[in-house]
């Protein structure tokens, strides 16, 4: 659909609109959204030291249990109820690390329970998650094909 | 109320953690257990039974290793056939991890073109590495126990997943 031209009357409630329209506090909120995640991504670096140290993974094998133990940590949290007072607060800076992603899954889980636990939970709970995981694995997927095909060719 | 309901749970997570935190039974003396936050360059460590010509390559090793400006720890394991060397590269220039890596095998390659090398940035092998050595300066350590914790090493380092 194109854009169409704007009445008179349209511009002049959008002025009014502006008026009255609540600022939002653009910078505070990326502050916000920094320190939580920057928090967030220090406990799984602990996390990864952690592994490290004290069981036999790697630098290059640490990443997956980190990564699991982020996502059940969170997910508990949200089923607690206390991940949304982290979401309302941080937005963008509980979202995007992993996180994010547990509280996606369970807050679906738990928003469609009602439907029951097949068609429900188990229908719903990646609802949200499904996307991340899809591009995630396509994006995976492109991203070996080059690697595969630069390394055949004997770029890197 | 609502805020005592919050700390349980937090507390009940926290508990969770020093749960599994439990599960470790390794016990790691001084100059291991800070040696991955701080610089330790440990001696070179050398099985017995090596004779005493080949014994002095460790010290070569970690030399040629040292040169390199973005390196700034070495800890180097000689087995009966394996030479393991781990090493830390100063924050900035991890980046570059890769190709210091490949500078580090050529260099160690085409000046002891005879031994077999392990070359790892990784700090888990460094503090297994300087785990080892510790081990292997204790007089009740037997040497097959010595070379199976370097396989045991070596075999750590080529895990992918």
């Amino acid at each position: 659909m194109g854009k169409t031209k704007k009445t008179p009357e349209q511009k002049s409630y959008q002025k009014l609109e502006k008026k009255h329209e609540l600022k939002r506090p653009v910078g505070m909120n990326c502050l916000k959204a920094f320190l939580v995640g920057g928090l967030i991504c220090t406990i799984g670096q602990v996390l990864t030291y952690f592994y490290i140290y004290y069981f036999n993974f790697t630098e290059a094998t640490a990443g997956n249990p980190t990564v699991a133990t982020l996502i059940f940590f969170a997910m508990l949290l949200t089923g607690f109820g206390v991940y949304d007072h982290i979401g309302q607060f941080a937005g963008a800076g509980s979202a995007v690390p992993v996180t994010g992603f547990g509280n996606a899954v369970i807050s679906a889980s738990i928003e469609h329970r009602s439907e029951g636990f097949v068609l429900g939970v188990g229908g719903n709970m990646f609802k949200l998650a499904g996307t991340v995981v899809l591009f995630g694995v396509f994006a995976a997927f492109v991203v070996a094909l080059i690697r595969t095909l630069l390394s055949m060719w004997g770029v890197i | 109320m609502h805020m005592t309901s919050i700390g349980i749970r937090v507390l009940v997570i926290f508990c969770i953690f020093v749960g599994l935190s439990g599960c470790n039974q390794e016990q790691r003396s001084a100059e291991s257990r800070y040696s991955l936050l701080q610089t330790t360059n440990p001696d070179p460590a050398i099985m017995e039974s090596q004779d005493l010509k080949k014994s002095n390559i460790g010290a070569k090793v970690k030399e040629e290793v040292l040169s390199l400006e973005e390196v700034y720890d070495v800890a180097i394991v000689k087995g009966k056939q394996d030479i393991l060397v781990a090493y830390k590269v100063k924050h900035l220039q991890r980046f570059r991890m890769k190709k210091i890596e490949g500078r580090i095998t050529k260099l160690l390659e085409k000046n002891h073109p005879k031994e077999n090398f392990t070359v790892s940035s990784d700090y888990k092998i460094f503090l297994e590495a300087v785990e080892l050595k510790e081990y292997m300066d204790e007089p009740d350590y037997s040497e097959a126990k010595a070379e199976k914790k370097l396989q045991h090493i070596i075999k750590l380092k080529n895990e992918l997943t």
